[in-house]
């Protein structure tokens, strides 16, 4: 069973980099949500496994949306995408429950290595 | 075929113009309202997410510039710093910088210098004060100054269509051109004509493909859709959206919705079950549910699939005996497609209760008389107790359909390919008679066969009695395909396949709704459109 992510980001380019990525690496990408409010909606009505959250969002930050999606579904692994100077964001961010961050830009191996751990994990923990 | 690489920089590109736009847009508001907050934090992210693409991208210029940008942008918006004084001029300088930096990508062209700028940014993060460099003579900078414009223009569907009736009316008088220069016979007006064949087909094809739009634009809106349904009917929907990149013409996505929201809101409602009827029958809690889009030949398929509690074809056996729509002796011996036809019949509703956003007494066949406007088919396919597929079948374009040319009576009509099933020859033999009509063994299957002509001039009594001595040689049929239903239409001659450009039938000849419209041939003669599911519902109506 493939895992299913979904992808928050306010950028087109970072989205579709994003999701070519983990396409190609096999996972199923079930939706892209451009700001705080889409994302909301899209975690209840796909309920993804896995979601990458920007921390800058144009409607609410990423750990306001954070806190959101952890409302709507404790469970779901976040992984959050930051730039360098944002570490005080990410350690917040990571207390409030993301499960870990990558930082931008990032390469495509980073990412499957993050995406995948973040994902093994829960898989132990589910076990 | 594009590479990934190119795909990028595109994008990049499309997207750095526009944070372009709305930097230079904000920091002039900012200017006028140094306390105006949103416009902060706009230019705070826009220089963020500018800043993650271009290194990104490997542009790094943009990113270090675009980076001291954000950071400036930052300490004001937490007050560490305010937007005023020489601050201005730099940021200002700053934005015009990134926009000379994002042409330059776009161009090719080197990089404009950004080491006073970076300076002057780095004094700013540090506290000091920048050193501004009054440009000598401010008509250099003038003349350097570039207004760009985006690539990408909105322009109003109804623009768009009238340029394909315009590219319609073309291609008839293009056709009619063709046959006229076969017909002289002159060589030189030949080759004009086949150029003109050329161009016109190229122009079709690109007025239909600026009209595409993905499909996604539609099936994105309906993660809120599927939420606020399943919360109203207590239920719990797990959305899978598939195939959002498929294009289709404009006006087709914009005559489905309807048709789309009620095929979900239906699956919701009445398709999946509650929770704990599912954990019942051994589901898991949340239902699922899928939009999905592909392109199969020339037609895009969308797809709206449940694995609810799926159709009882008994049950809609029963009620469409009930409603009068067919006979039980006849009903009896229908199969399962047949009957899940009966779903499509107007005022014919499966729901046992009315529920507030499956809409009341909105049934099934006004999602049919969306689908049968564009020329599409609507399917159902559905397992007890497994799900159903609802399956819309439409063209990708509305312009030209793929049609089959016959002729009756000395007269030529033509019928949409999306209509057709299959062409066959028989022979007397082949054909039967059973309480009046006509029929035929045809793939396995038991079709009604009848002439055209008589059911075209039938009048308003029922069809007469077929005698199978009135068939006379081989006989020529068409087989077409509406709504699980297949029936033959006797034709006179099969013409050929040809691609149309349908007109609507004018006034006062729109009430007849036989005809779906008109074409006119190469030769200047007018066809008649068939339009099959009137022609269909005329012979249910009138069999013997």
């Amino acid at each position: 069973m493939k895992n299913r992510i979904l992808i928050v980001d306010d950028s087109f380019y970072m989205r579709t980099m994003l999701k070519n990525m983990l396409t190609d690496a096999g996972y199923e990408v079930v939706g892209e949500a451009a700001n705080g409010q889409q994302a909301l909606e899209m975690t209840s009505a796909t309920n993804p496994d896995l979601i990458t959250l920007d921390v800058i969002l144009p409607d609410n930050t990423g750990l306001d949306v954070l806190k959101g999606i952890r409302q709507v579904n404790p469970t779901v692994k976040v992984v959050m995408c930051s730039a360098v100077g944002q570490e005080i964001i990410v350690n917040e961010a990571l207390e409030s429950g993301a499960s870990a961050y990558i930082v931008k830009p990032f390469s495509e191996e980073k990412v499957l290595e993050i995406v995948g751990s973040a994902l093994q994990n829960s898989e132990e923990n589910d076990a | 075929m594009k590479s990934r690489e190119q795909e990028y920089r595109e994008i990049f590109m499309s997207e750095a113009l526009e944070y372009y736009d709305a930097m230079s847009r904000h920091i002039s508001e900012l200017e006028k309202n140094p306390e105006d907050t949103a416009a902060l934090n706009e230019l705070f992210r826009l220089m963020h997410n500018l800043k993650s693409n271009a290194r990104a991208m490997g542009y790094n210029q943009i990113g270090e510039v675009s980076h001291e940008m954000e950071t400036i942008f930052g300490l004001i918006r937490d007050k560490e710093k305010s937007f005023a004084g020489t601050v201005v001029p730099v940021l200002f300088t700053g934005v015009d910088t990134l926009g000379a930096m994002i042409r330059a990508v776009g161009e090719d062209a080197e990089m404009p210098p950004t080491e006073d700028l970076l300076a002057n940014l780095d004094r700013l993060v540090q506290g000091e004060e920048p050193i501004l460099i009054i440009a000598e003579s401010d008509t250099d900078e003038e003349a350097g100054r570039k207004l760009e414009l985006s690539d990408l223009v909105y322009i109003q569907i109804k623009k768009l269509d009238h340029l394909l009736n315009l590219v319609g009316e073309l291609i008839i008088d293009r056709d009619r051109i063709m046959t006229l220069g076969r017909e002289i016979g002159h060589p030189a007006l030949q080759a004009a004509a086949s150029h003109l064949f050329r161009i016109t087909d190229e122009l079709q094809y690109s007025v239909m493909d600026a009209r595409l739009v993905n499909v996604g634009s539609l099936f994105n809106k309906f993660p809120r859709v599927v939420r606020d349904v399943a919360a109203s009917e207590q239920k719990e929907v797990t959305l899978r959206l598939e195939g959002q990149d498929i294009q289709i013409d404009r006006n087709i996505l914009q005559i489905i919705t309807d048709a789309l929201l009620h095929l979900v809101r239906n699956a919701i409602a009445h398709g999946i079950e509650t929770p704990q009827e599912r954990q019942k029958a051994n589901k898991s809690p949340a239902g699922r549910l899928t939009l999905s889009a592909q392109t199969e030949r020339d037609d895009v398929l969308i797809r709206v699939a449940d694995d609810g509690r799926g159709i009882d074809v008994e049950s809609v056996r029963r009620k469409a005996i009930e409603r009068g729509l067919v006979r039980a002796e006849v009903a009896a011996n229908l199969d399962a497609n047949a009957v899940r036809a009966f779903l499509f019949e107007p005022g014919f509703s499966m729901a046992k209760e009315v529920t507030e956003i499956s809409g009341r007494g909105v049934g099934l066949d006004v999602v049919k008389l969306a689908i049968d406007s564009l020329g599409g088919q609507l399917r159902v396919e559905s397992e007890l107790g497994q799900g159903t597929i609802f399956t819309l079948v439409l063209p990708t374009s509305i312009a030209v359909k793929g049609a089959l040319l016959f002729e009756l009576e000395e007269r030529s009509y033509a019928i949409p390919l999306m209509h057709t099933d299959s062409v066959v020859a028989l022979e007397p033999e082949e054909l039967h008679v059973v309480g009046g009509t006509l029929m035929a063994r045809i793939q396995e299957e038991n079709v009604p066969i009848v002439n055209l002509k008589t059911l075209l001039h039938s009048g308003d009594g029922p069809l007469p009695a077929a005698i199978h001595e009135d068939l006379v040689g081989r006989q020529r049929i068409i087989i077409v395909d509406y709504n699980n239903r297949k029936l033959g239409l006797i034709v006179d001659r099969f013409l050929r396949q040809q691609d149309i450009v349908i007109k609507p039938v004018s006034k006062p000849l729109d009430t007849i709704d036989l005809f779906g419209g008109v074409t006119l041939l190469g030769s200047g003669h007018v066809c008649l459109v068939l339009d099959v599911p009137a022609l269909t519902r005329l012979f249910l109506a009138k069999r013997p």
